[in-house]
């Protein structure tokens, strides 16, 4: 056995002893983790966007960039940012809308195409079944059955047209393939769960207790 | 059967599903515990999406980059650090310019602390000042900026816009390593290592606009969400939760000990191995017991 002797490791196990501890029931050592917590997630991310977006980016070229123009531009461009802070200010709140206007015009505008062509146009072309997939047995079959499971699913979430014909088995398939989906999501969230859990234990067994060789 | 044993065993079939969730936990906690105390030996056999993104890393013209995103925070540390910390010994070992960045404030932290890690093994390890990781030279930090569109865009025309200076305070256009690290076209595979949808955005910005081969490693819960992106060649290869973890540091571990020799590294992924799956064995035991307890006291009922 070889116990830590760093301070910094020891408050980190006594915090994530007093967080294990709801697992019993709720108290007061738990109450402070939690609060600890939060308090300091927001300080330090207070100060870290002071220092490396807010500084850099507006205080410092304000105070030396060379052209007034600029710094009129920096200014008028953290006004529209400050007036999201209008939202504490009841009678002039509408005035948020003009900075939410901004960043969703923003983003909207460089993200839409983008999203087409990446989420949507490459999507369709991996469910097209190619020569190339015929080159060895394993691919053919998961590229058919990709393309089976994406038509069958897609018919599942057509909901203009009533179920019978054709599309009434496709979309009993396409339901195996969602229930399929579910299960391995389920499965990969158990294995999370207990990773995070393994990853703290290795921390207490290992880093702090020293039991672990 | 007396009508007395049908109704015992009822009643143990209704113990068991109105049991303490406490009860659980202290099971789940042994089962995790004991095989990290006294580990049984697995090695990890990497999948297919692993060996691609090792494959690539490993084989890919020396003079582009490996840039690791850290783009996750400390709640997913367990899973996603040891991803980190491989990566970095990957790049290390093949002597690539390795950059880092932060897409998640609270990565800051978390990739400073992998990168002091593992340049101090590699310096701890070195004869020569050819061998040892230097900053600035090999390898450079940039910290963390928002928003994550300007900069996944403006990375592609000049990364020392982006990051004026680096996360200890240089001034990045004076670091010799960003003489052969301009912008995307310097960089041979960028990897998001995250437990959000930022992998998503580095494809809808650096890849779409700009090319940039991409990886990724992600949480074990996303990973269904991102093997469409693997099946379409958009991510080279991708790293799901804590196994993939352990599976790409045995590649890594196996590469170093036939070129560095065996350096005896701490290897949290593949040291967790028994602990998961003996929780996942418990786990399995405990659904088919409840199904089990469940028709039990239902067939009872009618």
């Amino acid at each position: 056995m070889n116990i830590s002797t760093d301070p910094w490791v020891w408050v980190a196990a006594i915090l994530t002893l007093a967080l294990f501890s709801f697992l019993y029931r709720e108290n007061p050592f738990y109450r402070i983790a939690e609060h600890l917590y939060v308090g300091i997630a927001n300080g330090y991310a207070i100060t870290i966007t002071w220092h490396r977006v807010l500084m850099p980016a507006l205080i410092t070229p304000v105070g030396h960039a060379p052209s007034v123009w600029t710094k009129v531009w920096l200014i008028a461009i953290a006004i529209i940012g400050a007036l999201f802070f209008t939202r504490f200010i009841p009678k002039i709140s509408w005035l948020i809308r003009i900075p939410i206007a901004v960043l969703l015009g923003y983003s909207c505008g460089a993200g839409i195409p983008r999203a087409i062509d990446a989420e949507l146009i490459r999507q369709l072309q991996a469910t097209i079944i190619t020569r190339s997939h015929f080159a060895h047995w394993d691919t053919a079959l998961w590229a058919i059955i990709i393309f089976l499971g994406v038509i069958a699913t897609v018919s599942y979430f057509f909901f203009s047209a009533e179920r019978k014909g054709v599309l009434k088995p496709m979309s009993y398939v396409g339901v195996i393939f969602i229930m399929v989906g579910f299960g391995a999501s389920f499965g990969y969230t158990v294995m999370a769960r207990v990773s995070l859990f393994i990853g703290r234990l290795q921390f207490l067994l290992g880093d702090w207790l020293g039991l672990i060789k | 059967m007396t009508a007395q044993d049908g109704a015992t065993r009822h009643n143990f079939w209704q113990k068991l599903q109105a049991i303490d969730r406490r009860w659980i936990y202290l099971v789940v906690w042994l089962v995790v515990m004991i095989p990290l105390l006294f580990p049984f030996k697995i090695k990890p056999q990497p999948t297919s999406p692993v060996q691609k993104l090792f494959a690539y890393i490993d084989t890919m013209p020396a003079d582009k980059a490996l840039v690791i995103s850290v783009d996750f925070t400390p709640d997913t540390r367990a899973e996603l650090q040891p991803m980190v910390v491989a990566m970095l010994r990957h790049g290390f070992a093949t002597k690539r310019r390795v950059g880092v960045l932060a897409m998640q404030l609270y990565g800051l932290g978390l990739g400073e602390e992998a990168l002091r890690q593992v340049t101090a093994e590699f310096n701890a390890h070195a004869a020569t000042h050819e061998d040892s990781v230097i900053n600035g030279e090999d390898y450079v930090f940039w910290g963390w900026t928002t928003p994550e569109l300007t900069v996944m865009l403006g990375m592609g025309s000049r990364i020392t816009n982006v990051f004026p200076v680096d996360y200890y305070g240089n001034t990045t256009d004076t670091l010799p390593i960003m003489r052969h690290l301009k912008n995307y076209d310097d960089v041979g595979i960028l990897i998001s290592v995250a437990a959000s949808g930022i992998p998503r955005l580095w494809i809808n910005y650096a890849q779409v606009q700009f090319g940039v081969h991409l990886g990724c490693g992600v949480t074990a819960v996303s990973a269904a969400d991102y093997y469409p992106y693997v099946n379409s060649g958009q991510f080279t290869g991708m790293l799901a939760g804590m196994k993939g973890a352990a599976e790409y540091e045995q590649l890594v571990a196996d590469r170093m000990a036939a070129t560095n020799g065996e350096w005896g590294l701490r290897n949290r992924g593949i040291e967790a191995m028994s602990s998961q799956t003996a929780a996942h064995l418990a786990i399995m035991a405990f659904i088919v017991l409840g199904n089990i307890a469940f028709f039990a006291s239902k067939r009872r009922k009618s």
